[in-house]
């Protein structure tokens, strides 16, 4: 059985609890964690605050030691995790802080399509997407690329699929860092990791990853949805994956080469996982131009999945994908790090936020909000469960002074895959889905079971805490109709 | 002998053997087990073989499954059978299986990577030894 986290929780306000300093010796800062009085009772189940105070112990920490409110047990970090060090003063950069998988994230596809009209096709559709989509373990993807041009591929971003036509330049504009994070440096990614993620360009993978086809099925913001161009009954296309193998191998890499860290530059950590390097150290160096290559890819990736997924829609419908309406509303990663200034203690500084399953919620008139998003704030997309429903909020000013600019992520597991599979099985999951009009497909046995709706948290719950926590604004609502996994 | 054991959203593998040799060569199994759906569909005919050092036995565990997991993502290898041998800090092993077939071998879980956390190798009052592993799906 899991342990459940028995140290200190102290309520600060409505949506903030504090695990503080002086709780374990070497925390530097107070760890906090978003949460409602609900979600804080499942919480405090197993060891993931723990975590949040391990985190605290990083050099260089700013603020507080953070986590969102679908925090979950991780390794090293918790999942939801965010923190923000200062390299100035010999703060660390983390490749545990920002996850295995380097720019998981996601990106939601608009169509011009309503519900009415998908209905009557959908099983057609989901079984062409799935036929189409690479997905699980072993798949290869059609687009074949050799070492030299994955190299161009972590240094160009999706810039360099665009210019094969496989995407338009709008969709660049529409993705965090325009799909480019500068100072990505292609040479401090290990043949290894090219060699892993070579033939992974636009494919889904497995775990949590998924290809869905949703509904707008109700709408909070009204001014807001227009904005982002999103009406009631609109069908959508939600894909969330990641940087595949390259961004792994990039992490492993890394944590095996900062595992003398510690000794060199003279800290302690109390867990292997959370290995880190200064900032500025040579060592830190290199992981950052590697995280940034990775991350690259990883945008690339989706936007390769976006692609397909177009190319279905339009011969599903008969239709352009142009004429369907299927423009990219946004890309944003939710496990990164980021060199973001930010304003802490009265002062601005240039700081490295860690994002472990939290996502970037930058507030209206934020410089790197898109310009067309620029008087609303940047769309934050939360994918939650392939049952009940995903969301688009939009970055608020609250996340600026509370969480360096960051949300939450998704739902949050609740339940561990072995439980969850006991819970009911692939097939039963399944029919449960289509008796709520959602048609899934999965490549695996337990596919399907692992990820069924009961083994998350209820994302309504959690987009509820960060809305009143003013981090970010509830937008719109989607509930799935199609699943696709690996 | 080796079974998976939960970890919210990842998988723990614990094996327990008489000796080391035994353990390595089980978590090599158990790894493989977690990638396919069946390893009973992997036939040993082809044979790799793999040199590590390490002076800290959990990193050479550690190092030794992340051996195996590039051998399957890089190289697209897949092994049923694993004869392991070590010597204070060094692994010889010799690795038994073939190329990596969709047509023949239902993929199980996509492994991202072996983990640190929660790492553990330890010999047991009896003598026998108990390793604790967790996986990222």
């Amino acid at each position: 059985m899991k342990a459940a986290y028995s140290g200190p929780l102290e309520r600060v306000d409505e949506t903030r609890w504090r695990i503080p300093r002086d709780y374990k010796p070497g925390m530097r800062v107070d760890g906090i964690i978003f949460a409602s009085e609900t979600l804080i009772e499942s919480i405090r189940a197993d060891m993931a605050p723990e975590q949040v105070a391990n985190v605290a112990f990083l050099p260089g920490i700013q603020m507080a030691s953070l986590a969102m409110p679908d925090i979950h047990w991780g390794y090293g970090f918790c999942i939801g995790g965010v923190c923000a060090t200062d390299p100035a003063i010999g703060g660390v950069i983390s490749p545990g802080g920002v996850g295995y998988d380097i720019n998981c994230g996601v990106r939601l596809v608009k169509t011009n399509l309503t519900y009415t009209e998908v209905q009557p096709r959908l099983r057609e559709l989901v079984r062409r997407l799935f036929q189409t989509i690479p997905a699980g373990v072993g798949r290869g993807g059609k687009y074949r690329f050799d070492p030299q041009e994955t190299r161009r591929l972590m240094a160009e971003g999706p810039r360099f699929v665009i210019e094969r036509d496989l995407g338009t330049p709008e969709d660049l504009l529409h993705t965090e860092a325009h799909g480019r994070i500068e100072g990505a440096d292609p040479d401090a990614v290990s043949d290894h990791a090219v060699q892993r993620g070579s033939q992974q360009c636009g494919t889904l993978g497995s775990g949590n990853h998924f290809l869905e086809v949703q509904v707008v099925d109700a709408i909070f913001d009204e001014v807001v949805a227009k904005a982002f161009g999103l009406e009631l009954n609109q069908v959508c296309v939600m894909i969330h994956s990641g940087s595949r193998g390259l961004g792994y191998q990039v992490c492993d890499d890394f944590l095996a080469l900062f595992r003398g860290m510690p000794g060199k530059y003279g800290f302690t950590l109390p867990d292997r996982q959370l290995a880190c390097a200064p900032a500025d150290s040579p060592e830190g160096r290199r992981y950052i131009a590697a995280m940034r290559a990775a991350a690259n890819f990883g945008f690339c990736n989706r936007q390769l999945l976006m692609h397909q997924a177009r190319e279905v829609f339009a011969e599903v419908f008969g239709r352009s994908w142009r004429d369907l309406g299927m423009d990219l509303l946004y890309d944003v990663a939710h496990n990164i790090a980021k060199l973001e200034e930010h304003t802490i203690d009265g002062q601005r500084k240039q700081v490295w936020v860690h994002r472990k399953g939290a996502t970037r919620a930058f507030p209206a008139g934020h410089p790197e909000v898109p310009e067309a998003f620029r008087s609303v704030g940047q769309p934050v997309i939360i994918p939650g469960d392939m049952g009940r429903a995903s969301w688009v909020l939009v970055g608020s000013a609250g996340s600026m002074h509370k969480s360096f600019g960051s949300t939450c992520h998704g739902a949050g597991r609740a339940l561990s895959r072995t439980a969850a599979k006991a819970v009911a099985s692939d097939r039963v999951v399944e029919k449960q889905l289509e008796a709520k009009g959602v048609i899934a497909m999965a490549t695996s046995r337990g596919g399907l079971a692992e990820e069924q709706p009961q083994a998350y948290k209820n994302v309504d719950e959690v987009v509820e805490v960060v809305h009143r926590a003013d981090l970010s604004r509830k937008v719109a609502r989607l509930r799935p109709i199609g699943v696709i996994k690996g | 002998m080796y079974e998976l054991f939960e970890h919210t959203a990842d998988l723990g593998l614990r094996i327990h053997a008489p000796d080391l040799n035994t353990l390595f060569a089980e978590a090599g199994q158990a790894l493989f087990a977690v990638l396919l759906e069946d390893l009973a569909t992997v036939r040993p005919d082809k044979s790799r073989t793999f040199c590590l050092a390490n002076e800290d036995r959990e990193l050479l565990l550690f190092d030794w499954l992340r051996t195996l997991l590039l051998a399957f993502d890089e190289d697209h290898w897949v092994f049923c059978r694993f004869d392991v041998h070590i010597d204070r800090s060094t692994l010889q092993a010799t690795a038994w299986g073939e190329p990596f077939d969709l047509q023949q071998h239902r993929p199980g879980r996509e492994v991202k990577a072996i983990t640190y956390h929660g790492l553990q190798l330890r010999q047991q009052p009896d003598g026998s030894w108990l390793a604790e592993v967790i996986v990222d799906i």
